[in-house]
């Protein structure tokens, strides 16, 4: 089991080099270069942009080797400050600070400083962690919950009227774009009934901007209100999110829950006359359930790429939003750091989901 | 790849010969058949006309795609064409007159026309880039499937990453760095980042296929590889591509509203079903609903019809399943 969780892991290096030239080159490919990004701002020279240039080791219009220079200094292998591969203390750039390395570039953790907020890239996304995981933890838990729940009746009662609605409803919501389900629960239940507030995370009225520490001190002092607060906030991209998701889920799960149903040992189960619910819940749902965890894995990135469309409706300020207005901004240290993390947590997660079918699973062997 | 050693000609010939008399023979005997013969595309054809759904879902596409073909010239769209409103923010939906049924945006203009103008857009986006995707999809799955080997390889990890990659991040800073609000560019981006998930499946269908009997006797006879493997598999494996294929056009037209509606997409002069979501955020809070819901709905619609087609031919083209 260790040998391949090693080797899968080994394996995963090339994709992360894959994954890392990608973001590069989505950068220099873009028209005009991350210079241009400056065109909008009158008070920057173009000394100005020279020293930003030189300080990520970029160039205007680089060579070949230009590009390669420009590539390893994003990643750590060069100094752009002694310009080779050594640092100022004389070591391997690569190596990390304390054994004589530099501290550029995503090897050492540095991903860059976001052009709009001039701050750490790595500062502003940790920043937003705590917003899109409260969203997405609850949308996820309760979005698989609903979703076995109607996958399992719907199998056990294959072809009633409730496994058909159920059927015909998750092709609908399927098909709904979630922008638009957002808009029209916006006016139907923000605007019209004035049930639940249409944006934000908290009331600006009452509270501080979110994520602030002035936030914080406030919910110490009275973290039932704030809770009470968010919560408010919550339901509406949280209802949002679950009937869009919940469609495919609660298909995946009753098609796991049918195959487990039709296995030969549930017919022995029933034939040696097992009450039907016991060898339902024992013998079917169990088995069912081992593909479910894996499905559910594989959704796991989402609780922190956080969802785009729902977070740009509602203004949600996690990472999804923080994306589009790095989007917006054209603000390319931050968008390739957001999609460099969003993608090394889609293939670690998808190792992941890999190792617990193999240990929920006891039919699996990798050798 | 293994190459297999081209039979000699004789045996071809002699096969040749077999076909021909047999074919002379069938031709002499002739007798009348009571039963009704279908070939494979009629009985999908039936099969797929008890799927209600489904053809509704056709129904409602043809017609959408003849909106997109004819509407825009019996009803140009004028955007400095702006007629006025009685009530802030947009006049409700009306019978009087009959082209604002579905009201009017903050300046007057039909919400139907609208709609009518933004379907050749979605729809202009959705086939082209079902095209486009599943053309390089089926290319890469084959050529990695029927060849294997180090070919095999590389393609594979090439759509690894593609997979790995968020689709909707890159498919934003696509559109975002090299989109410019041009239809056209927009497609071909659409199409290029579409494919990965099709020629994995078109990948697992060849390499399950190539082991089939009817290949080797292709082979046996010496049918060329590119011959075998766009004459002889494709159509085995054409079922679950079809249904991708239309599982790829509703998730486009869906993608292209969403960026346009995030304002990265068409040009917001031009119409869209997206830049209409997109433009009248605003008004909601001054009650029109409309404007955002016609269109929306148009979308909504189309995506559900086109679902629908998707599960009647995964049905219909389904060898396995019976009258």
């Amino acid at each position: 089991m260790t040998k391949y969780i090693v080797r899968r892991a080994l394996g995963l290096i090339p994709l992360l080099l894959g994954i890392v030239i990608i973001s590069f080159a989505l950068m220099k490919l873009a028209p005009g270069g991350p210079e241009r990004q400056f065109n909008q701002n009158p008070r920057v020279t173009e000394a100005q942009i020279d020293a930003w240039l030189t300080r990520w080791c970029l160039e205007r219009e680089p060579t070949p080797i230009g590009i390669l220079r420009e590539f390893s200094g994003w990643m750590g292998l060069y100094n752009c400050d002694t310009e080779s591969f050594l640092s100022e203390s004389g070591g391997l750039n690569v190596l990390p600070a304390f054994l004589g390395g530099g501290d550029n570039g995503i090897l050492h953790g540095d991903l860059g400083i976001s052009i709009v907020n001039a701050r750490p890239v790595t500062d502003l996304i940790l920043e937003r962690v705590p917003a899109t995981l409260i969203l997405t933890s609850v949308a996820l838990f309760l979005w698989v919950t609903f979703a076995v729940l109607l996958g399992v009746v719907a199998a056990v009662k294959r072809y009633s009227a409730f496994d058909q609605s159920v059927t015909f409803f998750a092709y609908v919501f399927y098909s709904l774009p979630t922008f638009w389900l957002g808009l029209m629960f916006i006016f139907v239940f923000a605007v019209t009934l004035h049930w639940f507030p249409a944006q934000g995370i908290v009331s600006p009225r009452d509270w501080p901007p979110f994520n602030t520490p002035q936030y914080w001190e406030a919910f110490g002092e009275d973290p039932i209100a704030a809770i009470t607060d968010i919560g408010r906030h919550l339901i509406l991209p949280v209802t949002v999110l679950v009937l869009v998701n919940i469609a495919g889920d609660s298909r995946f799960v009753r098609a796991s829950m049918l195959e487990a149903l039709n296995q030969d040992y549930v017919r022995t189960a029933r034939a040696k006359g097992l009450p039907r619910r016991s060898v339902i819940m024992k013998h079917s749902f169990r088995n069912a359930m081992l593909p479910v965890v894996t499905n559910v894995a594989l959704e796991l990135p989402f609780l922190f790429s956080g969802a785009i469309v729902t977070e740009t409706i509602f203004s949600w300020a996690g990472m999804g939003l923080l994306f589009i207005e790095g989007v917006n901004a054209r603000d390319y240290f931050l968008l390739m750091g957001l999609i460099l993390i969003t993608s090394v947590l889609v293939i670690v997660f998808n190792l992941v989901a890999d190792v617990v079918y193999a240990v929920v699973d006891p039919r699996i062997r990798y050798d | 790849m293994a190459e297999t050693a081209h039979p000699a000609e004789p045996l071809h010939g002699e096969l040749a010969q077999v076909a021909e008399i047999a074919a002379e023979e069938a031709g002499t005997q002739d007798f009348e058949v009571a039963l009704e013969s279908l070939n494979q595309w009629q009985l999908a054809w039936r099969r797929y006309k008890r799927h209600r759904l489904a053809l509704i879902g056709s129904f409602f596409l043809m017609s959408m795609i003849a909106v997109a073909v004819v509407g825009p010239i019996i009803w140009p769209y004028n955007p400095n064409d702006i007629p006025g409103v009685t009530t802030p923010g947009g006049d409700p939906p009306t019978l009087n007159p009959i082209e604002n049924i579905f009201g009017t945006d903050f300046g007057g203009r039909s919400v139907l026309q609208m709609v009518i103008v933004g379907a050749r857009i979605s729809v202009a986006v959705g086939l082209f880039t079902m095209l486009i995707a599943t053309t390089i999809g089926v290319t890469v799955g084959a050529l990695a499937g029927f060849a294997g080997g180090r070919l095999d390889g590389v393609l594979m990890r090439f759509v690894d990453l593609m997979l790995a990659i968020p689709f909707l991040f890159v498919i934003l800073v696509a559109a975002r760095f090299f989109g410019g609000g041009d239809p056209v560019t927009l497609i071909v981006i659409f199409g290029l980042l579409f494919w990965p998930g099709l020629s994995r499946l078109v990948r697992a269908l060849y390499l399950s296929l190539r082991e089939q009997e009817f290949v080797q006797a292709a082979r046996a006879v010496g049918v060329s590889d590119l011959r075998i493997t766009f004459r002889h598999i494709l159509p085995n494996a054409l079922g679950p591509i079809v249904v991708s294929a239309t599982l790829i056009m509703a998730g486009a037209i869906v993608t292209e509203a969403f960026v346009s509606f995030l304002n990265f997409g068409i040009r917001a002069t031009d119409v869209s079903w997206g830049n209409a979501l997109s433009n009248s955020k605003g008004y909601l809070l001054q009650g029109n609903w409309w404007w955002p819901f016609f269109p929306g709905m148009a979308l909504a619609l189309t995506v559900i019809a086109v679902n629908f087609i998707g599960d009647g031919l995964r049905d219909a083209l389904d060898p396995r399943s019976k009258e």
